[in-house]
């Protein structure tokens, strides 16, 4: 089977899992078989149908994985989404067909040569650092549970940190295949591990700093762990040190350590995260309330959890029980309702992405190829675990998206640019490595 | 009330998400053997990865070796160059230029400009410089900008004129 034939194929599948997800949603709300679930999974099929044939004409030896496992997470969102709110659901459907949109117009601008990007390197850190600092831009800026992520236009609200994460990794690839190679040089062995020599710590301190002044002025620990976690990627694929990314985590945990006992919001989430069931916390306004009914809704879901429209979202009274379920809390709303066995298929869908994305990184035939391709899937695996860690008490719970599953329109359009790169870059690498 | 269908739904949901995964990840596992048993071959001509590096070598490695460790001389290797024998080899003792013109190695290559690039020792290093070039100098198929120091199987393109660095 051709690449593309498979992807086409994968597509099925996909759409199946539509179909079968709001036909025992439509069963449980509705007490009827309704044949508009046909109608969604037809409705599915043809849109991602229409993508499919754009990367055959565009992209013909591009990854065949990756565009229906994404398909897939985007069908778990729709699913999901739909049975919390009807309306949401479709303010969704129409995201995800302007996702779709940006993804083929990423894919015919870029197709000629994706590597233009690297010309624009500065231009483009410039707009991603521009887009980190929106939501501080007083009128226009919004906080959510004291963390500075969104901004508001009136009719458009949109999480800017998601563009910039794309930004970012873009010119940290470019920048990091120019200095790469200095960057190992004169290095010292000490005690089985080689230190780089201090003047070359110059780039990962700024980065660093960066990172810290995200922490404070986003007072997101998440997103600031996210981006710096993709740096530390990038720089160990680009010079194979294990020590940057050691140093560099020292580092971070030091600086999050200190904010952490000094900045009062973010010490009131570490609070709630290490004591969930604490009374006084649990009472407070932006207390522990969410994390602990995330715990519970996961721990009434058990193995194969309490079926679709089984979980209670909110009472009688229409106060909420999971307050943000079709944000934050989506993962958890997943496992309640399809248990165990659905969250994990949910994160090996994720971990088959990443999988996809290092391979393409690994097959990539120019520097620059492969940290963007690296990059890009680590950014990708960290804001994974960034939002599920944090649901799942691991972490401090953080307001990051879980990538195409999450209610809200940024997350998918940036996801879907990313996707279409690592498409574009996977399309360059295998026609290379077939030596056509 | 859960409704016997509802239920066998989810299932239904569960059991084609599984298959879908299963089959993806085994063609995933698929792709990683082939990728394991053709050594370099499927994945390794090109950029960055020296001939001599350990097989268990991936991707960026070689950036890491060989920076200044002296030696032997080091030796620019003909691969493909129009109308040298290739593996004749030149040894790297003082700087030299590579060029269309009178330097000291002659490219007759029509992509080539007169002077085209230029080979430095710094201490233990030798490093690559293009000079303003028309067609440009390709490092491991990157264009050179500035001076870029070379590495242990670092492939050198002017035009359709290949070498191979090398330096024990």
């Amino acid at each position: 089977m051709s690449a593309r034939n498979r992807e086409l194929f994968a597509l099925i599948p996909a759409s199946l899992l539509v179909t079968v997800g709001f036909a025992a949603v439509f069963i449980q709300e509705d007490e009827l078989i309704s044949d508009a679930s046909l109608t969604y999974g037809g409705v599915f099929l043809g849109l991602c149908f229409v993508a499919h044939l754009i990367i055959r004409a565009t992209l013909p030896d591009a990854d065949p994985y990756l565009f229906p496992l994404v398909a897939l997470l985007a069908c778990f969102g729709l699913v999901m989404i739909y049975r919390i709110d009807e309306t949401l659901a479709r303010e969704q459907a129409q995201w995800f067909v302007i996702g779709l949109l940006v993804f083929a117009a990423t894919i015919l601008l870029l197709r000629r040569d994706y590597r233009v990007l690297e010309r624009y390197r500065y231009t483009i850190a410039l707009v991603g650092i521009v887009l980190l600092l929106l939501p501080r831009v007083p009128g226009i800026g919004a906080q959510v549970n004291g963390a500075y992520l969104g901004i508001d236009l009136g009719p458009i609200a949109f999480q800017p940190a998601e563009l910039a994460k794309i930004c970012i990794i873009i010119f940290l690839a470019s920048y990091l295949r120019d200095t790469r190679q200095v960057l190992v040089q004169g290095a010292r062995r000490f005690a089985g591990i080689t230190f780089p020599p201090l003047k070359h710590l110059g780039p990962l301190l700024v980065v660093w700093g960066a990172a810290m002044v995200l922490l404070v002025f986003i007072r997101d620990l998440g997103s600031s762990l996210m981006f710096f976690g993709a740096f530390l990627a990038i720089l160990y694929v680009a010079t194979d040190r294990a020590s940057f990314v050691v140093i560099g985590f020292s580092m971070f945990a030091f600086g999050a350590w200190f904010f952490a006992s000094t900045v009062g919001h973010v010490a009131d989430r570490i609070d709630a995260w290490q004591h969930p069931f604490d009374d006084e916390l649990y009472e407070q306004v932006g207390g522990s309330y969410q994390i602990a009914q995330s715990l519970f809704a996961q721990a009434d879901g058990g193995v194969a959890g309490a079926g679709f429209g089984q979980a209670l979202i909110e009472t009688s009274n229409g106060s909420p029980i999971l307050p943000a379920a079709q944000t934050d809390l989506i993962y958890a709303l997943i496992t309640n309702e399809l248990g165990l066995a659905g969250a994990c298929g949910v994160l090996v869908v994720y971990l088959l992405v990443t999988e996809r994305g290092m391979r393409i990184a690994m097959l990539a035939q120019d520097s620059f190829s492969t940290l963007l391709a690296a990059g890009l899937a680590a950014v990708f695996a960290l804001q994974v675990f960034v939002i599920v860690g944090g649901v799942v008490k691991l972490i401090p719970l953080t307001g990051v998206t879980l990538p195409f599953i999450s209610y809200g329109g940024s997350s998918i359009v940036a996801n879907f640019i990313l996707v279409a790169l690592l498409l574009l870059i996977s399309d360059r690498a295998r026609r290379e490595a077939a030596g056509r | 009330m859960v409704e016997p269908a509802s239920v066998a739904l989810k299932f239904a949901f569960l059991a084609i998400l599984y298959l879908f995964l299963l089959w993806v990840a085994r063609s995933a596992l698929k792709d990683l053997r082939r990728g394991t048993v053709a050594g370099g071959m499927a994945v390794a001509p090109g950029h960055d990865r020296a001939p001599a590096a350990s097989p268990d070598a991936t991707g960026l490695h070689s950036a890491a070796q060989g920076v200044g460790i002296g030696g032997d001389t080091p030796r620019l290797v003909v691969t493909s160059v129009p109308g040298h024998q290739p593996g004749a080899a030149y040894d790297l003792v003082g700087d030299c230029t590579l060029g269309r013109g009178d330097v000291e190695i002659h490219l007759e290559d029509p992509f080539a400009s007169g002077r085209h690039a230029r080979l430095t020792r710094q201490g233990h290093v030798i490093v690559l410089e293009d000079l303003g070039s028309t067609n440009g100098t390709y490092l491991n198929e990157e264009p050179v900008q500035g001076p870029q120091p070379l590495h242990p199987g670092d492939r050198i393109r002017i035009g359709d004129s290949v070498f191979t660095f090398e330096d024990s």
